[in-house]
Order: structure tokens, then C-alpha cells, then sequence
């Protein structure tokens, strides 16, 4: 039954950084791809009228969370206190930025929220990977079971850990890249013309460096929590991660140059994927892990509902899950293809 | 820890408060536009088609402002009230589980089409889809006040060995009567708040001589359902809620009414100051005998006043409590007896003319969310001391590792932001009204420009 939710929970954070990270990408490189308004409005467009669904995914994880591992949630979400605030001013920023933004028709209203879009774009990014890098490293939780933590230390490899350090900013570095590549590969799907043109050049460019910043943070993350990589073997999940990973990527390369859209994309979903779900493997039951003494680690076993809610949640949650599925469906339907700049473009005034 | 709990509750009532701005006026408002788009599916006059659009649109940017100012909302049980969620995570962390995965991935998928993608969908699976996100809100709203419930009357929980609240029922928790009443009378609120803007723009339009056809359609259906939503939010369900309040927390009942001692035929306070330290309402006028009926059925029944309570169970700010439950029922008199001189105007064929009671009409919108901000404050200055009513105390549920400072800035952040985020909704807001229900055409691209 935990084992259960522990997916569960681990799933919709995959959906999230997949989904949520291919807008956030999009959006970061919508400056260097749109030269013109009517361009830099189509990388809006192509984000799509489901960006909000994607979104949900964290909220519905947060809830999730809340119901099937509550102690982790309150640990977690106190202990990560600031940089969770910025995390949601971030989110507002994003939101207002494409709703508002596409209202009203001046140039220097639309500058304005083209700035804050893509600024809080790579806040997110950068806030969502250093988040990512503070689970894989653990957090300092003492005999009571919590933590504070400083928003910042010095960043000297052997200082204190703090929510941003050497080693998550690191993490948020390769996650601010991947999430661009992720969205190169979104842009050239759902686009056509100069703006699909730049982003598959980009594409191809950035990919790249998420193959230098892989290996970087790999060797990095043996050095920070060794335990990772031995725990591996014991989990045959982790084996099927690290074949995303690299299917992922080749997808991603034979697909960047052999023009095949869809398979390029698929690649770079499956790359995010496969490393969360190695990551998500390698660590379990460890929800979060003490770097103060292993004992005081939070594991799913001791830290998830108790009594009957697992089970009764067992029942509702895949009645939503199908639920969201089909309306995303619906959605999908009608939006399939590549991006119409007459109907698909806010229309202001 | 004194800071914390002072600041970190603080930064709740703000957040919510400037929150349920938003989702009570789509809330509200999701239905008519579920009523002009289904009338011009079926008329196909484009009087309606344009009238969903224009609200459409007002409706996508109060969506946007909701969306963005809930999310924090959940995050905040984690992030402030860490020991509350500890304590109760395992019954509330379904309903808001719940929440997300049923009412926000229906909303979500939904609401961009919704605002621009009537020419993707087609008129069939265009209104569908209105119908989805004005389902997805209520739904939400259903989940959100079942949380709330369980802290004003916990149902369906035991208490585990470890400390913690353990779920033993769902249904129960879920069918709590407390969350079936608070529903209905909050819905019809929200219904009050979207029937008054929408009749407060139809005033404003037949007051400046624009778009005469839409103002009188505005007007029709702004005050035919604001009669009905006012009637309704007062009786049956705010009736039905105050006797609930008086049968389960009957220390809150008295302070909402300023009543401090014990007695029969006990007098309804209409007007009054509450002096607290000396235990008597100043320049009282009153109903004789009405609390008594309105609470109990009797004009003789026993009313308990806070002198039948220990002082700790006594709310922490009785005389806000009083004043908020004042404002709320005060302006919820007043809500019913200005629609229903508009309805009369309007069946005798003469509010267009009615120039003084436009005036009014226009300038009534804000009172609806003064009215629902103010009865949400009497739901939870009533339920303090409490964070779960008897069972769990405010103070015991606050953040341990988070200090007063870090609250306090994310405070101000909070405030800075909203404030900015305020004035673009109005400036944006405004824009559509001042556009008005022109030429929009099914992409909500406009056709023509007009004056």
C-alpha cells in the first residue's frame, strides 16, 4: 500500500516537471526564438491553452502529498520556507504574464510582460531544480524529526548545505537547461516557420549541453550521496529510468536531425522522466534523507496516512486520474497539430 | 513562537481573504454565462453569443487572479501550520487532494478554451466545456468547504495512539452537515456577487445611453437572479446556518450576537457596540424575543450567553466577530429589498427609467464581497480559539522551525504583490467594461471597433 502511494506521489511529480517543464522551457527561449511580436506571441500560443492543466499537476502532487504522506508535507514544506514563497510568487508572475499579457495590444505592455514571463520562467526553473537537488542531497533533519535550513551559504563544496549550495545550484543549472531543451523540442512540434527554424537549431545546441551538465551533476551526486548509485542495483525501477534516459536521448538526437518532430519530443519526455524515476527508485523508502545521521532520515514507511485514508483514497484517486485524462483529451483533440495564428493567438485590443 | 503565530495568521486571513475576491465572482457568474451560451445555442441570436463573450473574458481574467492567488493557499497549510497539518494531514489532506484532483484538472483543461477557443471547439463542445469549468468550480468549492467543516465540526475522525487525527469515515467526513449547509449559503452568495456585477454593468451601460439591448438583457437576468440568490442566501440556508452555529458552537453564537448573559426571550441586536471588558452591548436597538426564535423555534427559549462558557473557549476577537456577522446580515436585508424594488421597476416596464435606482444598481456591486469577506470572518473568528473546534487550538499549530521574521517578509511580499496584481485586475477589468459587449467575435477577436 505505501509502496503504492510512494509511486503515486513520485508519478505526478514526474507529470509536473514533463509537463510544467516543457512550458517553462518554451517560455525562457521565447525572447531568443521570437523576433517579432506576432512570433514571440506564437511561442505563447504553442504553451497552449493547457499550461493551467500542467500546472495542476504540482498542486494535485502537493495535495496528494498532503493526504498520503502528511508528516512529509509539513516537514518539507516549513523547512523550505522562503524559497517555497518564491516559488509561488514565481507562479503568479508565469500566470499573470500569459493571461494579462495577451490582452492588451501596446508595444510597451507587451514588453513589460514579456519580460516578467520569461524572468519568472527561469525562476521556476531554476527554484524547481535546486528543490530536486535538495531531496537527492537530503536536508539537515535533526533527532526531532525537522529542519530549517538558510536560503543561501557560502557555497563552498565543504560549508554548510543550504536550500541554494554548490550542489543544487549545480542541480538547478542542469535543470534551467534541460527544461530549455525540453522546450526547443515543444517549440519545433507545435510551430512552424522561423520560429520552429531557431528552435530546432537551438535545440540541437542545448542538447548538448545537457549531455555536459549530465555528467557533471552525476559525478557531483556520487560525491554528495554515494548511498544513490549502489541503491540502484537493488531496484529493478531504476534499471527501466536508466533506460528512458538513454532511449531519451537518442530519440532526441535521431529526432533533432532526422526532422522527426514527435520523436524528438517523446525523447525528451522520456529523458526527464527516466531520470526522476531512477532518482525516485534509488532513494526509496527514503523520502527525505538527514545529512546529519541516517537514522534521522523520514521514510515512507514510517511517515505515511495512517489508518484507513490510503486505503480509502485508493478508491477516488484513479476515478480522477481517468477524469483528467479525458478532459485533457478533449482538449487535445482540438488542438492537435501545429499552432494556427489567427485562432490560437489572444486576441487584444 | 508568539510572533510566528501572530504574523502566520495574519498572512491566512490576508491571503484568503484577497483570494475569495475572485472565485466568488466566477463562481457566481459561470452560470450565466452557461445561461447566455446555451440560449444562443439554442436562438442563435447573437445578443447572447456576444453577451457570453464579453462576460467570458471578464471571466478569464478573474479566473486568472483566482488561480494564482489559491495556489498559495494550499501551500500554506505546509508551510506556516506544519503541526496542524501533521495533526490532521490524514482527513484534510484528502478533501484537498481531492480538490486538485477532481475540480482543478477539470477546471484547468477547460478554462483556456473556454475564454479563447470558442472557433477550435464549435458551438456544441464550446458550451460543454463552460459547463465543465462551472462545474469544476463548484466542485472545488464543495471540497474546500468540507476542509473548512471538519475544523468548525469534525465528523468521521478518531484519534489515533499516535497522536494523530486518524480518517474512520469518508462519507462522513465528506456528508458533514456542517459542510452541506455552509455550501448551499456560500454558493447563493456567490450567486448574489456575480448577479450584482452583472446588474451593475447593465445600469452603467443604460445610464451612459451604450449598447442599449445587452444593458437591458444585463439588467433582466442581473436582477432576476439577484432577487432569487439574496432570498436564498437569507432563507432557507442562512437561517439554517445560524441554528447549525447555535447547536454546535453556542459560545461563537453569542458572540457573533453580543450576548453576554444567559437568559430566555432573549433580544436579537440589530445595531450596537460591544463593550467586552464590561460585558454589555452600548446603544443597543434590538428585536425582543428574536434570537431566541431565530436559534430555537421558541420566543421563550434559552439562549446561552458567553457567561455560560470558560473564558478560554470564548473567541479571541469578539468584537470583530460581532461586527462582521452584523455587517454580513445588514447588508443581506438590504440585498433583498433593493432587488426587489428593481423587479418591480422592471415588471412595470420602468427601470430604464428609474435613473436614481441604476445609480444604486451601479454602485452596489462592492457590497456583495464586503458581505461574503465579512461572513467568512464571522466562520472563523467564530471557530477560534480553535483550529479544529474542541479538538485542536490555534496556537498549537503553527510552523515550529519557521520564526516571526520569515513570516513577516513573506508578508509584505505578499501584500506588495497583490497590490500590484489589484490594480491590473481593475485597469483590466475596466478596459472590458469600458469596451463593452461589441463585435466580439468567436475567437474573441473584434470584428469592429465601435465609438
Amino acid at each position: 500500500m505505501i509502496e503504492i502511494w510512494y509511486a503515486i506521489v513520485a508519478f505526478m511529480l514526474v507529470m509536473f516537471v514533463v509537463l510544467d517543464g516543457m512550458d517553462l522551457g518554451a517560455g525562457m527561449l521565447q525572447p531568443l526564438v521570437g523576433k517579432t511580436e506576432a512570433e514571440r506571441r506564437l511561442v505563447i500560443a504553442a504553451i497552449g491553452p493547457l499550461w493551467s492543466w500542467h500546472e495542476v499537476w504540482l498542486v494535485s502532487f502537493g495535495g496528494t502529498l498532503f493526504a498520503a504522506f502528511p508528516n512529509i508535507l509539513a516537514v518539507s514544506f516549513s523547512g523550505f520556507y522562503l524559497a517555497l514563497f518564491l516559488l509561488l510568487w514565481g507562479l503568479v508572475g508565469r500566470g499573470i504574464s500569459i493571461e494579462f499579457g495577451g490582452h492588451v495590444k501596446d508595444p510597451l505592455w507587451r514588453t513589460g510582460w514579456n519580460f516578467a514571463f520569461v524572468g519568472s520562467n527561469i525562476l521556476l526553473a531554476i527554484l524547481i531544480g535546486a528543490a530536486l537537488g535538495n531531496v537527492v542531497r537530503g536536508v539537515p533533519l535533526d533527532a526531532s524529526g525537522k529542519f530549517a535550513m538558510a536560503f543561501f551559504t557560502n557555497f563552498s563544496p565543504f560549508g554548510n548545505v543550504g536550500i541554494l549550495d554548490w550542489f543544487t545550484v549545480s542541480v538547478a543549472v542542469f535543470t534551467l537547461v534541460t527544461f530549455a531543451a525540453h522546450g526547443a523540442n515543444a517549440l519545433v512540434l507545435k510551430t512552424e516557420g522561423p520560429v520552429r527554424e531557431r528552435s530546432l537549431r537551438l535545440g540541437k545546441l542545448l542538447w548538448k549541453a545537457v549531455i555536459v551538465l549530465l555528467v557533471i551533476v552525476t559525478v557531483e551526486t556520487w560525491q554528495v550521496r554515494p548511498e544513490l548509485f549502489s541503491g540502484m542495483k537493488h531496484h529493478p525501477l531504476a534499471w527501466l529510468g536508466l533506460v528512458l534516459v538513454f532511449g531519451g536521448l537518442l530519440a532526441v538526437f535521431t529526432g533533432l536531425s532526422g526532422q522527426r518532430e514527435a520523436r524528438a519530443m517523446l525523447g525528451s519526455c522520456m529523458f526527464i522522466a527516466g531520470l526522476m524515476i531512477a532518482g525516485a527508485s534509488a532513494v526509496f523508502p527514503i523520502m527525505l534523507h538527514s545529512t546529519l545521521a541516517p537514522e534521522h532520515s523520514l521514510s515512507a514507511y514510517q511517515n505515511a496516512a495512517a489508518g484507513k485514508g490510503l486505503a480509502i483514497a485508493l478508491v477516488w484517486w484513479p476515478v480522477a486520474l481517468i477524469g483528467s485524462v479525458v478532459y485533457s483529451l478533449f482538449i487535445y483533440k482540438h488542438y492537435s497539430g501545429k499552432v494556427k495564428p489567427l485562432e490560437d493567438t489572444q486576441s487584444p485590443y | 513562537m508568539e510572533d510566528t503565530i501572530f504574523w502566520s495568521r495574519l498572512q491566512f486571513a490576508f491571503t484568503i481573504t484577497y483570494h475569495y475576491l475572485f472565485p466568488q465572482l466566477t463562481m457566481g457568474l459561470a452560470w450565466i454565462i452557461v445561461f447566455f451560451k446555451w440560449r444562443h445555442l439554442k436562438t442563435g441570436r447573437e445578443l447572447y453569443g456576444n453577451a457570453a463573450r464579453f462576460w467570458a473574458r471578464i471571466f478569464g481574467i478573474n479566473f486568472a487572479v483566482g488561480v494564482v492567488t489559491g495556489i498559495p493557499m494550499e501551500f500554506q497549510f505546509g508551510t506556516n501550520w506544519a503541526e496542524f497539518s501533521r495533526f490532521s494531514g490524514n482527513i484534510i489532506g484528502q478533501t484537498l487532494a481531492m480538490e486538485g484532483m477532481f475540480a482543478f484538472f477539470l477546471e484547468s483543461a477547460l478554462i483556456g478554451a473556454v475564454v479563447w477557443g470558442e472557433k477550435r471547439l464549435g458551438p456544441r463542445n464550446h458550451f460543454l466545456a463552460t459547463v465543465g469549468v462551472a462545474l469544476g468550480s463548484w466542485l472545488s468549492g464543495y471540497f474546500i468547504l468540507t476542509t473548512n467543516a471538519f475544523m468548525q465540526h469534525p465528523v468521521g475522525y478518531s484519534m489515533g495512539t499516535d497522536g494523530v487525527l486518524h480518517l474512520e469515515s469518508l462519507s462522513e467526513f465528506l456528508l458533514n452537515p456542517w459542510a452541506f449547509v455552509v455550501f448551499l449559503h456560500n454558493q447563493c452568495a456567490a450567486v448574489v456577487t456575480g448577479s450584482f456585477v452583472v446588474a451593475a454593468v447593465g445600469a452603467f451601460y443604460t445610464l451612459r445611453g451604450k449598447h442599449p439591448e445587452q444593458a437591458r438583457l444585463f439588467l433582466k437576468v442581473g436582477t432576476i437572479v439577484g432577487l432569487a440568490a439574496s432570498l436564498l442566501v437569507a432563507f432557507p440556508t442562512g437561517d439554517q446556518q445560524a441554528k447549525i452555529v447555535a447547536k454546535h458552537q453556542p459560545v461563537t453564537l453569542a458572540a457573533m450576537e453580543g450576548h453576554f448573559h444567559t437568559g430566555t426571550g432573549v433580544q436579537l441586536n440589530i445595531i450596537g457596540q460591544p463593550d467586552v471588558d464590561n460585558q454589555r452591548l452600548d446603544n443597543a436597538i434590538y428585536v425582543p424575543d428574536a434570537l431566541s426564535f431565530l436559534a430555537f423555534g421558541h420566543f421563550n427559549s434559552s439562549v446561552q450567553g458567553l457567561d455560560a462558557f470558560p473564558k478560554d473557549t470564548w473567541p479571541t476577537n469578539i468584537a470583530l466577530l460581532y461586527y462582521s456577522f452584523h455587517i454580513m446580515a445588514g447588508l443581506g436585508t438590504m440585498f433583498i429589498l433593493l432587488m426587489i424594488l428593481a423587479n418591480i421597476q422592471r415588471w412595470r416596464g420602468r427601470l430604464e427609467q428609474s435613473r436614481g435606482l441604476l445609480w444604486v444598481l451601479m454602485l452596489f456591486f462592492p457590497f456583495p464581497y464586503i458581505a461574503t469577506t465579512a461572513g467568512w470572518m464571522t466562520a472563523e473568528l467564530g471557530r477560534q480559539p480553535w483550529l479544529i473546534y474542541n479538538l485542536f487550538r490555534t496556537t498549537q499549530g503553527v510552523s515550529e522551525v519557521v520564526n516571526g521574521g520569515n513570516v513577516l517578509f513573506t508578508l509584505m511580499g505578499f501584500t506588495g504583490l497583490y497590490f500590484v496584481l489589484g490594480v491590473l485586475f481593475l485597469f483590466m477589468v475596466g478596459r472590458e467594461i469600458a469596451h463593452g459587449p461589441q463585435g466580439i467575435s468567436a475567437t474573441g477577436k473584434l470584428e469592429v471597433s465601435h465609438d
